[in-house]
């Protein structure tokens, strides 16, 4: 039934639009139909596209967001987003001129990140980080983001292996560990902070490929 | 608009589609080719980009392609996507079907390496005593392997090796660098041989049928090429028993649409090429499928283990001083157990692919974090040596394919169900071949800095084959030694699906030399009017 009903929308959709058009072509002295120049014979019904043909496109200088925005978390809860936090600090801090895992944003980044991910994902992510937290208070009293590197270390260093792609640790908490430990890395170093701190220092930003574009992608990919 | 029947009709536009388009038009005989997927335009459809600028900062899309490892942000889109065209397996086997529907298919972007099967995948059975011989010798494609070799210029030295046939090679004479050089000398005490890899350079940078194969055909003015073309299912002569054409879906519109020919081709992957001949024939005696009176259509899937392997260091290489005549290029194991020698606990064998880098190290494969690892990431740039095995996969029958009547595709069509697993032989051989490789790396005097013994999972070397076997005896296979059906004389599947063992070689050189000897044969038979 719901595919049935989205085929529906889909449908009524250009008769929506036709009729909007149409109910402006019957109301000339509309502010908005004033604004629209007549259509060419052979343009689309209801379709202005006079002049596409002859202009010329002027380059529009785009930008992401994350130069002046901040990722809003709203997946972790409080501690596990402040365990995250201090676990980007401790496993990535900013070193020779290159922003650390906080100032590339990378826990927020990892908090959507995990939020839209499979629910085996999520649950890593999240029993992962609680552990941490509860190992903290058993050992220090303390929230795990209230550690010294010291005592984060003896927390952290037990768990950390050398391990090929692919194959990560099979052991639940270290699995944990040194995929957070990846992710963080990467969601660092592919952050734009990153790569403007490696412009400055004239060296070469990590995380440039060659993308694909969705090549003709299936008009009815979502039907 | 009239229905016209073309002279063959080729299903799918990689290296063996591309291979018969080729050889067939420049025959004089006209090919129509459908292709599921669209045409990459490469001006268009790529460009340079940042990470930070993609909508995941590079990460995978979470959820999306979950059995392609090989799939990153920046290639996400040039793969089959799993939604659309779904596949079944039992959660405790998965599979790793990965597929490229673009025009060109897997062609696009192959790994290149160039090897020829030898006499001991050819008539294994012959030397262990397990699975079944090919109806074929490395002396009846040699003939092919060299021309295909010639199109796809690859480097390569003669070794003189009967495990590793020489070929007709762009000779590579460049001297091993430094750590190489100490690989080899291990190798040598330990009675494995090393050798210079072979890799097909192409043309203008690529070594696809897109370029070094379709143009040709094109030119003759006798190829017609279709994208957007989602096969549905073969059809035939219900006279003559004969294929006739085929029928298909717009990939767009889902306008179903047929197309009538003399001979049919499909040349679409080893498993998509199964599927076609599966959803094609009512069931019968033996099972379904078209093709299928021996009833091992989709049966004896096999692939190749990737995964296990090492990573290391060569200490005199750290602290800046990796130089080029240290560091640097790769090599090649090919099989060496079970040559002369009997392994104790698996048949068969496995090659190593070996490289050295001068480029920073992965993290990965240090314990360690902050500070303390950026120093050691330091001191080991440019020092990386690492291994990683091609294992032979052992055909058994159980492994097999079939179609799944409760799931179908964006396009309505039933899909497969993919039952396989490893066995022991398969485990057992991937565990030789990182000790092996660690024995070999410390005997040259290397840090073995990460190891990992498990194969990743089945289909991820993208080497699928078998499921519609070669034989001398319709009883027992699908195919005979021309890739042509036992059953129906105007079909021929000229993928890797014929293959009766695959060993440890990329594919690819033996797809396209059986490709072009098939469409030889099949000229041949149509000259005769015997097709």
């Amino acid at each position: 039934m719901r595919r049935r009903d989205f085929v529906k929308a889909l449908v009524a959709v250009p008769v929506t639009v036709r009729t909007m058009l149409g109910q402006q072509a019957a109301t000339p002295q509309s502010a908005a139909t004033a604004a629209l120049p007549p259509a060419a014979e052979t343009a689309p019904t209801g379709v202005n596209t006079r002049g596409f043909f002859e202009y010329k496109a002027h380059p529009i200088a785009s930008s992401v967001p994350d130069g002046f925005a901040t990722t809003q978390a709203n997946f972790f809860n409080e501690q596990q987003l402040a365990t995250l936090r201090k676990l980007g600090d401790i496993l990535l801090p900013p070193l020779n001129g290159y922003p650390g895992a906080t100032q590339a944003g990378a826990p927020e980044f990892i908090d959507f990140l995990i939020g839209v991910s499979p629910a085996d994902r999520k649950h890593m992510y999240q029993t992962g980080l609680d552990r941490l937290n509860a190992d903290a208070e058993k050992l220090f009293h303390v929230p795990f983001a209230q550690l010294n590197a010291g005592q984060a270390d003896k927390l952290l260093r037990p768990w950390l292996r050398a391990w090929m792609p692919e194959h990560p640790p099979k052991e639940q908490f270290a699995r944990f560990i040194n995929l957070a430990h990846q992710d963080i890395r990467t969601a660092t170093m592919n952050s734009q902070a990153w790569s403007i701190a490696a412009t400055s220092s004239g060296e070469r930003a990590p995380g440039v490929g060659l993308y694909w574009s969705p090549i003709d992608p299936d008009i009815q990919k979502y039907v | 608009m009239a229905e016209e029947k073309v002279d063959v009709l080729i299903i799918g536009s990689g290296h063996s589609g591309g291979m018969v388009a080729k050889v067939l038009t420049e025959k004089g005989i006209s090919c129509l080719m459908l292709n599921a997927g669209p045409v990459v335009d490469f001006k268009k459809d790529r460009e340079i980009k940042p990470a930070y600028e993609l909508p995941y900062r590079g990460f995978s899309m979470p959820g999306r392609l979950p059995h392609v490892f090989q799939a990153n942000e920046f290639n996400a889109n040039t793969w089959v996507d799993e939604k659309e065209a779904p596949y079944t397996y039992t959660p405790q086997q998965p599979f790793n079907w990965v597929r490229v529907r673009l025009f060109g298919g897997r062609s696009l972007f192959w790994a290149r390496q160039s090897f020829r099967l030898s006499d001991y995948e050819f008539k294994a059975k012959d030397h262990d005593g397990f699975g079944d011989n090919w109806p074929i010798s490395l002396a009846d494609l040699a003939p092919y392997y060299s021309r295909v070799e010639e199109i796809f210029r690859v480097s390569g030295h003669a070794d003189g090796l009967p495990q590793y046939p020489d070929g007709n090679f762009v000779v590579d004479d460049s001297p091993w660098s430094g750590c190489m050089q100490r690989f080899i000398a291990a190798g040598n005490k330990m009675n494995v041989p090393v050798c210079k890899p072979r890799s097909a350079m192409g043309v203008d940078g690529l070594a696809s049928s897109i370029n070094l194969l379709l143009p040709d055909a094109f030119a003759t003015g006798k190829l017609t090429a279709v994208p957007n073309a989602v096969v549905r299912q073969l059809t035939v002569d219900k006279n003559t028993g004969l294929a006739d054409g085929a029928l298909f879906v717009d990939r767009h519109s889902r306008r179903e649409m047929s197309v009538k020919a003399r001979v049919v081709i499909l040349a679409a992957g080893c498993l998509e090429s199964t599927r076609l001949l599966l959803n094609s024939g009512l069931e019968n005696s033996k099972g379904a499928g078209l093709a299928n009176s021996s009833g091992v259509l989709g049966h004896y899937l096999i692939d190749q283990v990737y995964g296990p392997g090492i990573v290391c260091s060569v200490p005199e290489a750290r602290d800046g001083k990796a130089t080029s005549s240290l560091m640097g290029g790769g090599a090649l194991v090919p099989r060496f157990r079970n040559i002369d020698t009997k392994s104790k606990n698996f048949i068969r064998g496995y090659a190593l692919n070996v490289y050295s880098s001068t480029r920073p190290m992965d993290p990965r494969n240090f314990a360690d974090y902050g500070e303390s690892l950026q120093k050691k990431m330091d001191s080991y740039e440019g020092s990386g040596f690492s291994t990683g095995m091609m294992g032979e996969v052992l055909a058994h029958y159980d492994h097999h394919v079939r179609i799944d009547k409760n799931v179908v595709d964006a396009w309505d069509i039933p899909v497969l169900h993919i039952d396989t697993k490893y066995t022991d032989n398969e485990f057992n051989m991937a565990r030789d071949a990182v000790d092996t490789s660690i024995a070999m790396a410390e005997e040259a005097g290397f840090e073995v800095l990460s190891k990992n013994y498990d194969p990743n999972p089945p289909g991820y070397s993208i080497h699928e084959q078998g499921t519609c076997r070669m034989g001398d005896d319709p009883k027992t296979s699908v195919l005979n030694q021309w890739n042509q059906s036992h059953d129906i004389k105007n079909l021929y599947v000229v993928d890797a699906s014929s293959f009766v063992s695959g060993g440890w070689q990329n594919p690819t050189m033996t797809i396209l030399a059986l490709s072009m000897r098939a469409s030889e044969h099949l000229a041949e038979q149509m000259r005769q009017r015997n097709v």
